[in-house]
Formats: C-alpha cells, structure tokens, sequence
C-alpha cells in the first residue's frame, strides 16, 4: 500500500490507476462489518434498498409491512460496544398508520434522482406514490392496474419526470410528476412485468424484463419497443468481432419476426392499447397483409423471443451503459451486449434463484463485479468470466436486494429477514484500541 | 479443484484436460487436428454412454456434465456455440428441470430418428416423406432447440404440400414436442428418450435422499461410485458428473481422497 502511495507520489502511477487499485483492493476484502449496523425497524422482509444517487449518504428501504424508512449510512446515530460499533438507526419511518400510507407490501422504494427531497414507492396495494422526504407527506398518487413489482426513474433525465412502473398488468407505464397523470403506456409484453431499468446512457431508452421471460428495450419518444432481446442470438466475445457481423447466425428467413430492425414509425407521443388487441389476430398463420395492418411500431408485439426459460427477474444496466445483466427463474444470469443486443454466452456459477419476487442486482463502477443475492447468501462474480469470487452469507433467510455504494465500497444486502446488513472491506482493529488477544499471544497468556 | 493423478480415463470426474487427453483421441481421429477442450470432452464421454438394454438410444450427453469436466463453464458455453453454429452438435431442452439439456451428435441424431422411421414403416404408416423434409430442410437450417409453427410449415412446404398429418407425424415419433407455455412453438427432441428421462431424474433424487440420510451429507468418492442404482438405467459416473455440473453436489479434497458433499447453497 505505501509501495503504491510512493508510486503514486511520484508519477509512476496514474491517478485513476492508483484509485482503481486501492478500490478493488477494498473490495477484494469485503465481509460483514464488525463496526457499523444498521437498525432496522421493519416487521416484514425487506423488499428494495437503494442509496440516494447524488451523494451516497441515504439509504432508502421499503418492507412488506408496508413501511419505508431512510438511514444516514456517514453519520451514526449513536455508538455502542465502547465507541467501536456505529450503530445507524433510521432518520424516519412511514408505515402503515401514516393516513396516506401504502396498505400492502412495498415491493420498490426509490429516490428522485435528482436530489433527495422526493422519494417514490410502488406497492402490491395497486399505488404507485410520491413522497416528499422532509415533511413525510403523499404528494402524488397514481392507480395501476394490478401489484406494482418495480418503479424506475432514468438517473440521466434532463427534459423529463417519468416514473416507469411495472405492474402485473402487460403493459408498461410511465407516470409523470411534472403533470400528475400517466402519460404513456408501452405494450408488447404477454405477460406481467417484473423489473423495468433505465438505460444508463441515454435518457430516453427503458429496458423491461416481463414474466414471460422477453427483455424488451423501448425508446420513449415512439411506439413499440426496438429490440427483443433472444438467448438464442449469442456472440463469442465481449464485443461481436469486426468484420463478421452479416454472417453470424440470424433469424430465420420469411416469418417476418425481426428482432433487429428498427421500425421507422414517425415519432410519435403516447402508443395506445388497441396494439394489443390487433396481435391475437396477426398470430393466425401467415399471410403478409393480416401483418401489415399493424401499426409499424407494434410489429415487436408479434417477436416471442425470450431471454430466459422463465420470468425475468431482476435486470441492471452496467453504468457505461454498453451491458445488461439479467437474472431469471431459471435460475440463470446473463450478460448482454447492449449495442448488438446479443447474448455474451458467460455463464454465471448459480445454482438456484429466487423465482417468486424480483431481485436487484448492484453492479461496481467499472463493471468488474456483480452482486447477485442467491438464496440465503450473495454471491459477487467476475463479469467477464463468470466465476464466484466472494460469497456473503449472513442472512437467515432469502435475501432479496442488494446495494452497492461505490464511494465507500460498501455493500448493503436486505431479506426477508428483516435485516439490512453491511459488508464492509475489513479495517484492522488496532487504531490505538486493545482489541483482545494480540498475535503472540494466546488464550492461556497471562 | 481438479484431481490429475490418474490418468485411466474411467476414474474421477474433475479432470484437467491437458495434452494426455488428446494425444489419447487424436491418435483415434486423424482428420481433426484442432482441439477444443469441450470437443475432447464430449467425445470421451460419448464413449462412455452407459448401455440401456431395452431400449435403443444413442449417447447423449448433459449439458452439466460438460460443466463439471471442464474447467471454465463460460468457455463450454462458447465452445459450444461455435460447435452448434457448424453443424458439429445439436442441443435440445429437456424438460427434466430448470435449464436442462442435452446434446448430442448430429451423426447420432440422425441415425436415432432412422431407427424411428424403420419402426414406424414396419408399422406401415403413410406420409413418412415428411422425415426426408425434416432431415434435409428444418435441421439445417434450425440450429436452436425450438422452432415456430409457421416457421415450420414454410421450411417444411419448400419441397411439398405440408399438412397437419405430417405435423402430427413428427410429434408422435417423438421429434417434435410442444411447448407448455406457447402452443405456437416446439422443441426439437430426441426421440425414444422418455424412459431414460424418468430414469434421470429418479436416479438423481436416489442419490441426493441418500446423501441426506448419511449424518454428515457426505461420503467418499471412491465408494459412491460402487454403488448400484435401483431406479435408474443409466450409470452412478453418469448421474455424479450430472449432479456436481448443476451445483447439486460438490467435491472436497481430503487426504484420503475425493469426498462428495451436498451442496447447501
């Protein structure tokens, strides 16, 4: 570590070398923290954390018994154990008794992204919210159609306030703050939807994952979706190679299902539901007018291509925006390449995968690894190469979200437990403290 | 976790797959010089298919097998791919599970689905030209486990008139399978698989149950593997190597050996 410093001092290493070091060096070296706890006054298991995206100093959680509560991770509320434990209790809790309070669980609490003084919840009670943080009060309320499995707002978004929820209901819906009322709806999906992610480069573009098991990508400002994305289309490699792009196997010849082709719809605002209704009539086996009396945006409602044997279950967008990561009930996770829409083929060791809630993934910065909550443990896997390179086990029970805050390489898990537990990179016990038995000594010395 | 020190090929699953193992098929297949470890290793246990007797089913290898002989499972998936993509191998979804499949041969597949047809002729059934088209068009240019129905019918009505019968024809030899949630889409299958199938998956609840009666989960590698099966026709070498592929199961090193443990996740 001084090697380094010493290095750094002199210009042999460039500073965001050295950074990256000392980072993956903290990370390499994460287990449950012996110095800080997180109190959780939650009764049900815990559903979504997130840390706030402007400075990494708010956790936000949502349970089952209809509570959300935000935590100081920086500043401890008190100390314990001699000074040693921070303990963080919650800077405030809204549950059940708070008169516009959410009824069932809350299966998704976020931040605007912007700052934290509005956080949105979504909740099997058929509500999607928005709180204002300092006065703990309802401040717009939308009515989906069916449970709310996920809300998402684009971290990069200049020119607009979409909430995206995904309900059980096929369609997607994009809620606007600014007016108060849904604005859009996205259809394509045969089934619920599970997890919905903004993409991380472009505001404009939502990734869904449905219980059918499509990944579809949407761009906001037209109708229908642009891609399906299709285990079967892979590439051998992060990037497809260069040259060979044309002859790499595509899907097959006359059907007309195009997966890849952008349709050129005139930009149109909101698409409407009759899509929907028009498809059961295209699926009659085919002639080429039945089809074309679709609109050209609603052709991806015919592509039953599917990235998983099962329902989608969680989905991340890498933060340079060029992979996907999902997971499913078939307990597989996959790595997408973004611009080609293929599959990378890196298997990800898992064995089972909670397949009856979605799960959240965390992914670090430079997207070296990501956290998967497995079961009872979470497991931290190289990207690239797919092995295991740390298991968290700690919780008794299903973990069900993950955090990563990368300004302090902690990682924050929640479950249905009803606990939140901090992994922290390990600090030596002796700052200045006696800590116990030292190392030439042992329990028989005096 | 690989065990290199014999280097008889019947002996433990977790092999490092190094030079002695192709020198031991190259001498065996002179037209193939490139060697991908996965290819070596579908080879070798092609070669150790275990023999069912009452029914007649060329080898086919599991999908976890593959997992737990080589070491790096993204560079089997790949592997696999291009493997796939030259018309080496086919993979098919089985529907014993999550994420099961099984590949096989092209060669194989294709001799299993004449056996049908012999069968099915003696039978004296008509339409059997639908096979031909099968063979020839849908297989070639179908290199994914599933195909759609339309897709189906325009690969198949490039030679002749298709009709339902003939659809109805590939699904009753058993080539074709429908799927539970799409009833547009099928799986391609093998054929003639269905009792080793049920025999699969019995013979893997057979070895988990008795693993979990033992006290500690555990037992010794070299003894688990003299163990008769009793539901399964299928080998104890087959059923170990499918189980520590899919995670079920996994191998210790000890100073006496080779210990299989189940896996609590």
């Amino acid at each position: 570590m001084w090697k380094e410093i010493g290095g750094r001092e002199a210009g042999q290493i460039r500073p965001n070398s050295f950074a990256n070091r000392v980072k993956s060096h903290r990370l390499s070296t994460l287990q449950l923290s012996n110095y800080k706890e997180i109190v959780s006054p939650h009764k049900g298991s815990i559903n979504s954390l997130q840390v706030d995206l402007t400075e990494e100093r708010y956790l936000l959680s949502g349970a089952s018994d209809s509570s959300v509560a935000v935590y100081d991770v920086q500043r401890a509320t008190d100390y314990e154990g001699g000074g040693h434990i921070a303990k963080h209790r919650s800077v405030f809790v809204v549950d059940k008794q708070h008169e516009h309070g959410h009824k069932y669980a809350i299966s998704s609490a976020i931040w605007y992204p912007v700052d934290t003084g509005l956080f949105v919840t979504g909740s099997y009670d058929h509500y999607v919210k928005v709180w204002d943080t300092n006065c703990t009060r309802v401040v717009m309320n939308f009515k989906m159609p069916g449970k709310v499995y996920r809300t998402a707002m684009s971290p990069l978004a200049a020119s607009h306030m979409l909430i995206a929820a995904g309900t059980e209901d096929v369609q997607v819906r994009l809620c606007d703050i600014a007016s108060g009322a849904i604005s859009q709806t996205l259809s394509g999906h045969r089934d619920g939807i599970m997890t919905v992610e903004w993409s991380t480069s472009s505001e404009w573009i939502l990734v869904t994952g449905g219980c059918d098991g499509a990944i579809r990508f949407w761009d906001i400002r037209r109708a229908g979706c642009f891609r399906v994305l299709d285990q079967s289309q892979s590439q051998l490699g992060r990037r497809p190679p260069l040259l060979k792009r044309k002859v790499s196997i595509s899907k097959s010849l006359s059907a007309g299902q195009n997966s890849s082709v952008k349709p050129r719809a005139p930009q149109k605002k909101s698409a409407n539901g009759n899509g929907v209704r028009q498809s059961s009539v295209g699926r009659i086996p085919a002639k080429g007018s039945v089809r074309q009396r679709l609109h050209p945006g609603m052709l991806s409602s015919q592509d039953r291509a599917t990235a998983h044997y099962g329902a989608v279950t969680g989905l991340k967008v890498t933060e340079n925006g060029m992979y996907l990561l999902s997971a499913g009930s078939d307990s597989r996770i996959r790595l997408w390449d973004v611009e080609s829409g293929r599959n990378t083929l890196v298997n990800f060791e898992t064995v089972r995968l909670q397949t009856s809630k979605p799960i959240q993934l965390a992914t670090t910065q430079d997207p070296a690894v990501v956290f998967v909550p497995c079961m009872t443990a979470v497991k931290a896997f190289d990207i690239w190469s797919g092995k295991t390179c740390l298991t968290f086990r700690g919780h008794y029970e299903y973990v069900n979200c993950c955090c990563f805050s990368s300004q302090d390489q902690e990682l924050y898990t929640g479950g249905n437990d009803r606990q939140i537990l901090v992994w922290c990179p390990s600090r030596h016990i002796s700052d200045g403290v006696d800590a116990g038995p030292m190392q030439d000594q042992d329990n028989w010395s005096d | 976790m690989k065990n290199d020190t014999n280097s008889d090929s019947s002996k433990p699953k977790k092999r490092r797959r190094d030079e002695e193992i192709e020198a031991e098929s190259s001498s065996s297949d002179q037209e193939n010089l490139t060697f991908s470890d996965t290819l070596v290793a579908l080879r070798i246990m092609r070669a150790q298919f275990p023999h069912i007797d009452k029914v007649s089913i060329r080898p086919f290898i599991l999908q976890s097998q593959l997992y737990s002989s080589v070491n790096d499972r993204t560079q089997v998936d790949r592997e696999l791919e291009s493997l796939r993509r030259e018309r080496v191998l086919r993979v098919f979804k089985l529907n014993t599970g999550q994420d099961d499949h099984a590949i096989m041969f092209l060669d194989d597949y294709l001799n299993q689905i004449e056996c049908v047809v012999k069968r099915m002729e003696e039978k004296k059934q008509v339409n059997l030209e639908v096979f031909e088209w099968f063979q020839t068009h849908v297989l070639d240019s179908k290199l994914e486990p599933s195909v759609g129905h339309e897709e189906l019918c325009s690969l198949l009505s490039i030679v002749g008139k298709v009709k339902d019968e003939h659809i109805s024809l590939l699904i009753n030899a058993g080539i074709l399978t429908r799927q539970l949630i799409d009833p547009d889409m099928y799986w391609f299958a093998i054929p003639n698989i269905g009792s080793v199938l049920k025999g699969l998956s019995q013979g893997r609840k057979e070895i988990i149950s008795f693993l979990n009666r033992r006290k500690y989960k555990e037992m010794m590698l070299a003894l688990l593997e003299k163990k008769h099966l009793r539901f399964s026709p299928l080998d104890m070498r087959f059923h170990l190597r499918d189980l520590i592929g899919s995670g079920h199961l996994k191998t210790i090193h000890t100073p006496t050996g080779l210990v299989v443990q189940i896996s609590k996740d």
